[in-house]
C-alpha cells in the first residue's frame, strides 16, 4: 500500500436499521491535522469514528452510501488488518483496549502483535514511554493507575503501532481540567510528528488551540474553521435563594480512611434546605467520597454525618435513600427494568411509597409520554432524565447529582439546569458534583472546593469560579468568557 | 523489559515444593522447622514483613479453634472406629494446627511475592498452551473492572432503596436480580468491545512472544535445593526409606 496522506469522506451516509444516523458528510483528514467532530448525544459521533476506522463495515453492519477512502482506496475493500495499521482508534471505553497487567506489558502486547524482534521492541517501548511521560510508571499495575493515566496508556499502546491516523472517541469524557491539558500536550506531540487526528466530543473547551477543523453533527453537517469559546455557552439562569435556610446536612469532623490513606480530612460542612451546592475539585480530590457519605454509602472513619437529623452510621443506604437521592453517572450501568414507568417506580416499590410522585417526576422531566417504552430505546439525555425521575419519585429532600454533565449536549444541559433550579425553588437541596465550571456558575448558589481531602474553599460561585488564580491552584477548569460575562451582568457589574 | 532477580518459574517451583512437603510430612519437628524457616524468609524482606505479619494476628482465633477441635474430636469422632479410644490428643491438635498455620503462611507469602503478571509469565514458561495463559491474564486484568462495575451497580440500586441483605436465602437471591441483570448486560457489551479491541491491536494466537529471560545462578541454586528437599521428604514420608 502506498504512503497515505489523507482519509477522505465523500457524501457519506449511514444507518443501522431505521433512520439515517447522518447523511451526506464530506470532509478530509490530512496527516498532521486535528479534526474535531462535535454534536449532541445520538448525533452519530461514535458511528462516524467507526466508519473512519473500518469497524463499519468490517465488524459492524449497516447501510452505507457514499465512500470513505484511505488514501485512494475504498475502506470497505481494504482488509481490516491493513486499515488498523494505517488508522487506529482509542475507543470511548478505552479500558477494554488495555491488555497488560502492567504499563510495560500493555505496550509489549501491542509490539509483540507486530511480530517485531526483541531489540526493536525494546527501542520502541523506550521511545513511547518517554514520549508519553510514562517511564516512571513502567512497572505500575494498570489497576493502580488513575483514569487519566489509563487513557494515556491506551493512547500510547495504540500509537506504538505507528498508525498514520488516530481517532479518539470522546477522549475528554471523564477528564478533569488537568487531564484535558495533558491530553492537549499529547495531541500537540502527535500532531508535530505528523499523525492525523480526529477526535469526537460534546465540547472542545481546553483544546481549541490545537484543533484545525470542526465538523458539527446534528441538524446540519458543515465544515468550519476553528471555533473558539462558543461551545459552553448556555442560556441565562439564575437561582433564587430560598428564604427557608434551615440546616439539612451536617458533617462534623469527618475523616475517612481507604487503603490506609486519609481520603477525607477533617471535613466540616453544613448545607441548608434549598441550596444548590456545587462540589468541585480535581479527580481524586475526594468529592465523590464526601458525597457518598451523605447517603450512607460510606460511613466516616471518624466524625459524624447527619442528614435530616439522622446519623448515617445508624441507617442502611436503602433506609437513607428516602431522604437522600443519588443520581449516578452513566445510567446504562443501573437501568434494569423493561419500561420507563417500571424504572421510574423502582425506588417507590422498594420503599412501598405511593406512585403519584413517579408520575409527577416523569411529567416534570418530560418523559411521561414515553412511559411504556423500553429504556434502552431512549437517547442518553433521556436516560439521564429517567435516572433523575426514578430518584425524584421517592421524593427525597436532598438530591446528589454525580457528574450529570458528562457527555451531555447543550440542549440536555439546558433542561438539566432548569430542573435543578425548579427543584431548588421547591425547597429541595441539590448537591452537584461537577468539573463543568460554566454549569456550576449558572445553576449553583454555593461552591465547595475540595483538594487532597480537605475543604479548601467554601463560598459564592461568582467569587470562587471567576478567580483564575484559585482555579489554577486547585486544577479547576476556568469559565468561558461568555459565561463569565453573563455572571458579571447578573451581578450588575456590566 | 525488566529482568526479575528470581525467575517467576523458580518462584512457582518453590511454592509447589513447599506445599507438597506440607502435605506429605507427618512429624511435628519437621513442620515446625519449616514454619520457622518461612517466618525467617518473611522477616528478612520489608515488603513481606509489612504485608504478612499484620494478617497473621487475624488468624490466631482460627488456629485456637483448630487446636481445640483436632485435640478433642480426633479420637471421639463418629468416623473414628478403630484403635483404643484415648480421648483428648494434644499432639495431633498441635501438629494439625501448625500444619494449618503453615498452609496459611505459605499462601500469604505466595500472594505477596508472586504478582498476577509473574504467574502468567511462569505458566507461559512452563509451556502451558497460550490460549489458556492469555485468557487467565485477561481475566486477571479485567477482574478489577468487573469488580468496579459490580460495586457501582450495587451502590446505585441500594441508593434507590433496594435492601440487598434482608430476608432469608431465596429472598436475598431475588434481591440481587436488579444488580445482576445490568452487570450481565454490561459484561456482554464489554466482551464485544474486548473482541474488537483485540482486532484493533492486531492480535492473533499465533503471535510471536517476547523472550522473558533465562534461569540465572540464583534460580538454579533455589531449584536445586528444592529438588533435594523434596526428594528427601518423599523418600522419608512416602516410601519410609530414610
Amino acid at each position: 500500500m502506498e504512503a497515505l496522506d489523507r482519509v477522505h469522506v465523500e457524501n457519506f451516509s449511514f444507518r443501522y436499521e431505521d433512520d439515517w444516523v447522518f447523511q451526506n458528510i464530506s470532509f478530509s483528514l490530512f496527516k498532521g491535522e486535528v479534526v474535531a467532530v462535535v454534536g449532541p448525544s445520538g448525533s452519530g459521533k461514535t458511528t462516524l469514528s467507526y466508519c473512519l476506522t473500518g469497524i463499519i463495515p468490517h465488524r459492524i453492519r449497516g447501510e452505507r452510501r457514499g465512500v470513505v477512502k484511505l488514501g485512494e482506496n475504498d475502506i470497505s475493500k481494504v482488509s481490516f488488518q491493513e486499515i488498523v495499521r494505517r488508522i487506529n482508534i482509542v475507543m470511548q471505553n478505552y479500558e477494554m483496549q488495555i491488555f497488560g497487567l502492567t504499563v510495560e506489558e500493555d505496550i509489549v502486547f501491542a509490539l509483540e502483535n507486530l511480530g517485531l524482534d526483541q531489540h526493536e521492541i525494546d527501542a520502541r517501548m523506550n521511545w513511547i514511554l518517554r514520549e508519553f511521560d510514562l517511564e516512571r510508571y513502567r512497572e505500575y499495575l494498570v489497576s493502580s493507575l488513575s483514569g487519566g493515566f489509563r487513557q494515556r496508556l491506551s493512547i500510547a499502546s495504540t500509537i506504538v503501532l505507528e498508525p498514520d491516523f488516530l481517532v479518539m472517541d470522546d477522549p475528554m469524557a471523564n477528564l478533569d481540567w488537568r487531564g484535558i491539558l495533558n491530553l492537549k500536550k499529547i495531541i500537540l506531540r502527535l500532531k508535530s510528528r505528523g499523525t492525523g487526528i480526529l477526535l469526537t466530543s460534546r465540547r472542545l473547551k481546553g483544546l481549541e488551540d490545537v484543533i484545525d477543523k470542526v465538523i458539527r453533527l446534528g441538524k446540519s453537517h458543515s465544515e468550519e474553521t476553528i471555533i473558539r469559546r462558543d461551545l459552553g455557552a448556555m442560556g441565562n439562569r439564575s437561582v433564587q435563594l430560598t428564604e427557608n435556610d434551615s440546616k439539612i446536612i451536617s458533617v462534623r469532623g469527618v475523616w475517612f480512611k481507604y487503603h490506609e490513606e486519609d481520603v477525607l480530612k477533617d471535613i466540616n460542612l453544613t448545607v441548608n434546605r434549598g441550596e444548590v451546592l456545587a462540589l468541585m475539585g480535581a479527580n481524586g480530590s475526594g468529592k465523590t467520597t464526601l458525597a457518598k457519605h451523605l447517603n450512607g454509602l460510606l460511613k466516616p472513619t471518624k466524625g459524624v454525618v447527619k442528614v435530616s437529623g439522622l446519623d448515617t452510621r445508624k441507617y442502611s443506604v436503602a433506609e437513607l435513600s428516602k431522604y437522600v437521592g443519588y443520581v449516578f453517572q452513566n445510567p446504562d450501568r443501573h437501568i434494569t427494568k423493561e419500561t420507563v414507568w417500571e424504572e421510574a417506580i423502582f425506588g417507590c416499590e422498594n420503599h412501598g411509597l405511593p406512585l403519584e410522585k413517579a408520575t409527577e417526576a416523569l411529567k416534570l422531566l418530560n418523559l411521561f409520554d414515553k412511559k411504556d417504552r423500553p429504556p434502552y430505546k431512549l437517547s442518553m439525555g433521556e436516560k439521564i432524565r429517567l435516572s433523575i425521575a426514578s430518584v425524584l419519585a421517592m421524593d427525597p429532600e436532598v438530591i446528589i447529582l454525580d457528574e450529570p454533565t458528562t457527555g451531555q449536549d447543550d440542549i440536555t444541559l439546558r433542561i438539566l439546569g432548569n430542573i435543578i433550579i425548579q427543584l431548588s425553588n421547591q425547597g429541595k437541596t441539590i448537591i452537584l458534583i461537577t468539573h463543568d465550571t460554566d454549569f456550576a456558575l449558572q445553576v449553583s448558589n454555593r461552591v465547595v472546593l475540595i483538594n487532597d481531602g480537605y475543604i479548601v474553599v467554601d463560598g459564592r460561585p461568582k467569587e470562587i469560579l471567576t478567580n483564575n488564580k484559585m482555579l489554577h491552584r486547585y486544577g479547576i477548569e476556568p469559565p468561558t468568557a461568555l459565561v463569565k460575562q453573563e455572571v458579571a451582568r447578573e451581578y450588575g457589574e456590566i | 523489559m525488566e529482568k526479575y532477580r528470581v525467575d517467576p518459574r523458580t518462584k512457582i517451583i518453590f511454592f509447589i515444593v513447599i506445599f507438597t512437603m506440607i502435605f506429605i510430612s507427618r512429624d511435628l519437628v519437621f513442620i515446625t522447622t519449616l514454619s520457622i524457616l518461612l517466618l525467617i524468609i518473611i522477616l528478612l524482606n520489608k515488603k513481606t514483613r509489612r504485608e504478612i505479619l499484620p494478617r497473621l494476628t487475624k488468624i490466631i482465633p482460627l488456629l485456637v479453634v483448630a487446636f481445640i477441635l483436632w485435640s478433642v474430636l480426633y479420637r471421639w469422632s463418629l468416623f473414628y472406629s478403630y484403635g483404643p479410644v484415648s480421648g483428648v490428643m494434644f499432639d495431633i491438635g498441635l501438629f494439625m494446627t501448625i500444619r494449618l498455620f503453615l498452609i496459611l503462611l505459605t499462601s500469604l507469602l505466595f500472594i505477596s511475592v508472586v504478582s498476577p503478571r509473574e504467574l502468567v509469565i511462569a505458566l507461559e514458561g512452563f509451556r502451558i498452551p497460550y490460549k489458556i495463559v492469555f485468557t487467565l491474564g485477561l481475566t486477571m486484568r479485567h477482574m478489577s473492572t468487573f469488580a468496579e462495575e459490580y460495586m457501582v451497580i450495587k451502590e446505585a440500586q441500594s441508593s434507590r432503596g433496594l435492601e440487598l441483605d434482608k430476608g432469608f436465602l431465596i429472598r436475598r437471591i431475588r434481591n440481587y436480580i436488579p444488580v445482576i441483570i445490568p452487570l450481565l448486560i454490561r459484561s456482554i457489551e464489554n466482551a464485544e468491545k474486548l473482541s474488537l479491541a483485540m482486532d484493533l491491536k492486531l492480535f492473533s494466537f499465533e503471535r510471536r512472544r517476547y523472550d522473558r529471560g533465562r534461569f540465572g545462578l540464583l534460580d538454579i541454586t533455589v531449584i536445586f535445593v528444592c529438588i533435594i528437599a523434596l526428594t528427601i521428604s518423599t523418600l522419608h514420608y512416602v516410601f519410609g526409606l530414610i
